[in-house]
Parts: structure tokens; C-alpha cells; sequence
């Protein structure tokens, strides 16, 4: 059993590493977007504020709660492995 | 220079090719003639063996290995072994050894009376070495032409180029973006300051030739 925890250990430490990468490169593209948006369109008002609504609103998107795919499809893929290996 | 450059992407090439020999999965046709469990007292080949099966004691020198002797369609002979991975690498996560070793044992035939099998493995047999291949999965064919497919190489080995493939990329650009215009600023000031030098050797030259 002790080789199952490291693995589990292990592999969470590393799938953390790779989503919090995952993570600030998208908020930073989405931060990037959102400043060419709004330099694009010579909005007026706060742009700062602006800027951190609209990252507010990408927190609660569909697209920033798929990265935690990272977590979730390596088991699905170590269980799949499992099924072919052990039984067929 | 370029020798030594050329050398080194060769090597590197050379051990990324190995290591995925090594771990990739193969496919054997070929006819089981016996198995048998031998015990195993680990040496320098340790690397090439496996774990203990899952849920024993992993820390004992020797332990008992299954064996499963066959015959290829070429009639060469080739003995795989039949160990758990378990967990650890590599990640086929077999636990069932007891029970492939017992379906290899319904596959035993004789040459007059052949029962083709495929064996899919990972690893290599060196007489050298004494290490064997590691049989994953043991299941009956009609004959020894049977075609199969490595789905799963092809997929991953794609996989891989177009990784290499992306990353090298990436590293070109930022190599004409960021380092080589760095160089030439470099190799410019190192002309200017030879220049320079040239030019005060030769004025210490006349300084000195005048007096």
C-alpha cells in the first residue's frame, strides 16, 4: 500500500505544479485580452477596475474550472490502464 | 566543435530511443511451452526487474519469479518473465501475475499440436545480462501470421514528436528573438574594443619609437 500513497502523493505534487502553471499562464492571457480590449475600445472610466471585474468574471467561468481537468484525467486515465491490464 | 555537438545530440537521441524500446509495449506471436517459477537472487541486473508482487514484502534480496518459456513463429526461442509492476514504473499497473501466469499455463501446446498466443511485453532479453522481457497480457491467436497493430505506440510516439517537435520550435524563436541579437551586441563591442586596442598599440608603438 505504501507504493500507492507515494504515487498518490507524488502525482499530486506534480499535477499541482502543472495547474498552477496552467492556471497563471490563462489568467494572464485573460488579463492580456481584457487590457487590449478595453485600449481597443477607448472605454472610459476605470480601467483597473474594469480589469479586475472582468477577471472576477472569468473566475466564475466554465473555462478557469475545466483546468482542474489536470487533477481529474490522469486518474481517469491510471484507472483505464487498470481495466486493460487486469482485466481482458 | 560540430563533432562534439553532433556526438552529444546522438547520445541523447540514442538513450531517449533505448529508454522508449525499453518501456514501450511489443507484441510476440508466439507458442507457449512451459512455466516455471524460479527463485531469483537480485545482483547488478537489478534495474531490469520489477517489484515484489503488490501487497508482499518488496524489500527481501530474492524472490520467487514467474517464467513463461515460449517458442516465436521463426522458431527462435524467447523466455519472458512474468512479474507485477504495480504501482511503480513502468505505468502498465499489473497486479494480476498470478493469473496471467496461470492463463499462460492453459496456452502450453506442443509443436505437433500448436496453440498461438500473443504475448504483449515491455523490456529486453540479454543473455548477458540474464534479463528477461515483462509478459503483461497473454491471449490465443489462430496462427502465427496473425497482424497486430501497436495502436497504442503509434498514438503515444506521435505524441512525443509533436511535443519535441513544439518545444523546438518555441526554442528557435526564442533564440533569434532574445539571445542572438544579444550576441551580435557582444561580438560588436568585442570588434570595437579590438579596435580600439589596435589603435593604442599602435599609438604606444609611436609613443615609444619617438623616444
Amino acid at each position: 500500500m505504501i507504493a500507492l500513497v507515494r504515487l498518490v502523493v507524488f502525482g499530486f505534487l506534480f499535477l499541482s505544479v502543472v495547474y498552477l502553471g496552467i492556471s497563471i499562464y490563462s489568467r494572464s492571457v485573460r488579463r492580456g485580452k481584457l487590457k487590449l480590449q478595453w485600449d481597443e475600445e477607448k472605454r472610459e472610466g476605470d480601467r483597473s477596475a474594469f480589469i479586475r471585474e472582468g477577471m472576477e468574471a472569468y473566475e466564475r467561468s466554465l473555462r478557469h474550472k475545466l483546468i482542474l481537468l489536470v487533477y481529474i484525467i490522469p486518474v481517469i486515465v491510471i484507472g483505464t490502464i487498470i481495466y486493460i491490464t487486469n482485466y481482458t | 566543435m560540430r563533432y562534439v555537438k553532433w556526438t552529444f545530440w546522438g547520445l541523447v537521441w540514442l538513450l531517449l530511443a533505448g529508454w522508449l524500446h525499453y518501456t514501450l509495449p511489443q507484441h510476440d506471436i508466439v507458442r507457449i511451452t512451459d512455466t516455471y517459477s524460479k527463485r531469483i537472487d537480485f545482483g547488478e541486473n537489478s534495474i531490469f526487474w520489477a517489484t515484489a508482487d503488490v501487497g508482499t514484502d518488496g524489500t527481501s534480496v530474492n524472490r520467487d519469479v514467474f517464467f513463461i518459456q515460449a517458442k516465436r513463429a521463426d522458431d527462435r526461442i524467447m523466455v519472458y518473465r512474468n512479474e507485477d509492476t504495480g504501482w511503480g514504473w513502468p505505468p502498465y499497473f499489473k497486479f494480476d501475475t498470478a493469473n496471467l501466469q496461470a492463463e499462460a499455463g492453459d496456452l502450453k501446446s506442443t509443436a505437433a499440436d500448436p496453440q498461438w498466443a500473443v504475448v504483449r511485453h515491455y523490456g529486453w532479453r540479454n543473455e548477458y545480462l540474464t534479463i528477461f522481457p515483462n509478459a503483461v497480457e497473454v491471449w490465443p491467436v489462430e496462427g502465427p501470421d496473425v497482424r497486430i497493430i501497436p495502436w497504442f505506440n503509434i498514438v503515444l510516439l506521435t505524441f512525443l514528436a509533436a511535443l519535441i517537435w513544439g518545444v523546438r520550435v518555441r526554442w528557435i524563436r526564442f533564440r533569434m528573438k532574445r539571445i542572438d541579437p544579444v550576441i551580435e551586441d557582444v561580438e560588436e563591442a568585442f570588434d570595437a574594443a579590438g579596435d580600439s586596442i589596435s589603435g593604442t598599440t599602435s599609438r604606444l608603438g609611436r609613443f615609444f619609437k619617438r623616444k
